[in-house]
């Protein structure tokens, strides 16, 4: 990004409640995010002249969306991809900007994730009962092998024979985005957990227990993004963009089982470029988002983005080192892990908030600002939120990454 | 061993790129792609060009069927309606002792195990089995392990 580190920002953020099930379409729903985040930004809708989202089948479209709300758009593009895709759609809006195709943009997604399409491709009454495995699900449905849960598993259960990490460092995960959710109103999870809690939970398939999956939820997520220009006269400080990497793209280990080792996952490729742009190194980064679709994504990401050397990332998070008030916080509104499944976004909208210095908790005073650092009270805002690189995952083979800073750094 | 695959359950449906794959498996031949211009194998056909070369061409290889255990999870809840009398079992990738190539490149493929989860362990020699179906089209390749390794890991929790 280089010249254009900080002339772009995000301005505004808004959520549906996480929902199981909605009982509702997710046109409804983009629409209140997408209303929300334009309001939170204190735009009206007619200032957004650009709209993208992400999808996997399972969604609206923008020109729906822009028709409902009435809004008429110079720029309107829906594309196909999953988790990593948001913080992706972050630099083709700055692109756009850029380029004056159009001034500013709103990135929604929207899913009945529990209710509807889910990622495992289970009914919602459960197993499917008569499986056609055409294309690509020839060689992984033929095999019982289809679940993100499943698929990632093969990456994970290697890795661990590879470093001699073992499950517990998957548990410092899940308890501390649990104990992040137990600080926040909307997370679906907010009863804290213990290390022995999540190896005690029952296997969905070793080596992964119900504690080391995230939570189906119904839900759509927005956020603006505009410049630097605009950015100063609105209604928040501006979180400003420093830099990142979009869906970098390796050969995939779900597809190529023959990668040299398939736990070398795509954020290896991305995150000096990202740095780099940002100009920071790791010791300036006081918290992170990482996609935590399960616990061991968040754990081989820490490493791929050079938090630590490779195969040391069970030893990094020993100690609840990701815990708040700690070294390096993670998923402070407690990730898909706790708070609710977004395909990523949510976790955005929460690192805006922390580098706002405005984390919507218990604190009554939250939305000036106002915080107590109390956690027995339910504060979650960070005492210092400066600077925050957020680290998205789509499989093994995709990965994004958005460095983000408030306007304190 | 796992209780069957309920194969009624489960329509596997070869196509343009997979069909010959398919058949083979009929005759018990296990197949990978082979790159006619450059030599290079991989896994699985749906696949139609050579990542190393970037040639169109696509041949077979007939492999011997054995290879070692790569990684592997053990499936104990089941999504697809054909497993669910059959978990806990084990799906493994297995590296093909046939396929190693000049500059270190490997074929790895996957299957479902024969074996019970105490029976499985990373770096175990393996070989193939064939398992007639539901659906007379289709002969399912399976995997047993088929012998010791001085250095084998297996997941204890
Ligand atoms: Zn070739």
């Amino acid at each position: 990004m280089g010249s254009l580190t900080d002339k772009y920002c995000i301005v505004g953020v808004g959520e549906t409640p996480h929902m199981r099930p909605s009982n509702r379409t997710t046109l409804s729903m983009a629409c209140e995010a997408v209303s929300k985040a334009v309001a939170d930004a204190g735009l009206r809708l007619s200032d957004i002249d650009g709209m993208t989202s992400y999808q996997i089948g399972d969604s609206t479209t923008s020109p729906h969306v822009a028709t409902a709300l009435g809004m008429r758009l110079n720029y309107a593009v829906d594309i196909l991809g999953g988790g990593s895709s948001g913080e992706a759609l972050v630099a083709h809006a700055i692109g756009l900007i850029e380029a004056g195709y159009c001034k500013t943009m709103v990135i929604f997604r929207a899913m009945n994730g529990r209710s509807g399409r889910r990622m495992g491709g289970q009914t919602p009454g459960g197993p499917i009962p008569v499986a056609v495995a055409e294309g690509d699900a020839q060689f992984n449905m033929g095999w019982g092998w289809t679940t993100p849960a499943q698929r990632f598993g093969m990456s994970a259960m290697r890795y661990l024979r590879d470093t001699g990490c073992t499950t517990r460092a998957f548990a410092e995960i899940a308890v501390a985005h649990r104990y992040h959710a137990s600080l926040n109103p909307k997370a679906i999870h907010r009863s804290p957990i213990t290390i022995e809690d999540h190896q005690r939970s029952r296997w969905i398939v070793k080596p992964f227990r119900l504690l080391d999956c995230c939570q189906e939820t119904d839900v759509s997520v927005a956020i603006v993004v505009t410049s630097r220009e605009r950015a100063f006269d609105l209604r928040h400080p501006p979180v400003f963009i420093m830099g990142g990497y979009a869906r970098t793209l390796t050969d995939s280990p779900q597809w190529n089982y023959s990668r040299e080792e398939i736990h070398y996952v795509a954020g290896n490729y991305g995150w000096k470029r990202a740095f780099g742009m940002a100009g920071i190194s790791h010791k300036d980064v006081d918290f992170i988002s990482c996609y935590d679709a399960f616990t061991f994504t968040t754990l081989i990401q820490l490493e791929a983005n050079g938090f630590c050397g490779k195969g040391e990332a069970g030893e990094f998070v020993k100690g609840g080192r990701l815990q708040i008030d700690h070294e390096l916080p993670s998923n402070l509104s407690g990730g898909h892990l706790s708070e609710g499944y977004t395909h990523g976004v949510q976790m955005v909208i929460e690192n805006v908030r922390q580098l706002r210095h405005r984390a919507d908790d218990a604190c009554p005073g939250w939305a000036e600002g106002r915080h107590t650092y109390d956690r027995k009270a339910g504060c979650r805002q960070l005492r210092k939120a400066d600077i925050c690189c957020g680290m998205g995952w789509g499989w093994e083979n995709m990965a994004s990454c958005l460095i983000l800073r408030g306007i304190a750094a | 061993m796992p209780a069957p695959i309920d194969y009624s359950k489960l329509r596997i449906v070869p196509d343009f790129d997979t069909a010959e794959w398919w058949a083979a498996t009929k005759e018990h031949k296990y197949l990978v792609r082979r790159c006619p211009d450059c030599g290079h194998k991989w896994f699985p056909p749906i696949f139609p060009a050579c990542a190393r070369c970037g040639s169109l061409k696509t041949g077979w290889f007939e492999t011997a069927g054995k290879g070692v255990i790569y990684s592997y999870v053990v499936v104990v809840q089941p999504i697809v309606g054909a497993f669910v009398g059959t978990a806990p079992y084990v799906v493994a990738i297995i590296e093909l002792d046939d396929c190693r190539e000049a500059d270190g490149a490997v074929t790895r493929v996957a299957g479902v195990m024969l074996n019970d989860e105490p029976e499985i362990a990373i770096g175990l020699p393996c070989e193939v089995v064939y398992e007639e179906t539901a659906d007379p089209r289709i002969v399912m390749p399976r995997w047993r392990v088929c012998g010791a390794a001085p250095n084998a890991w297996r997941f204890a929790e």
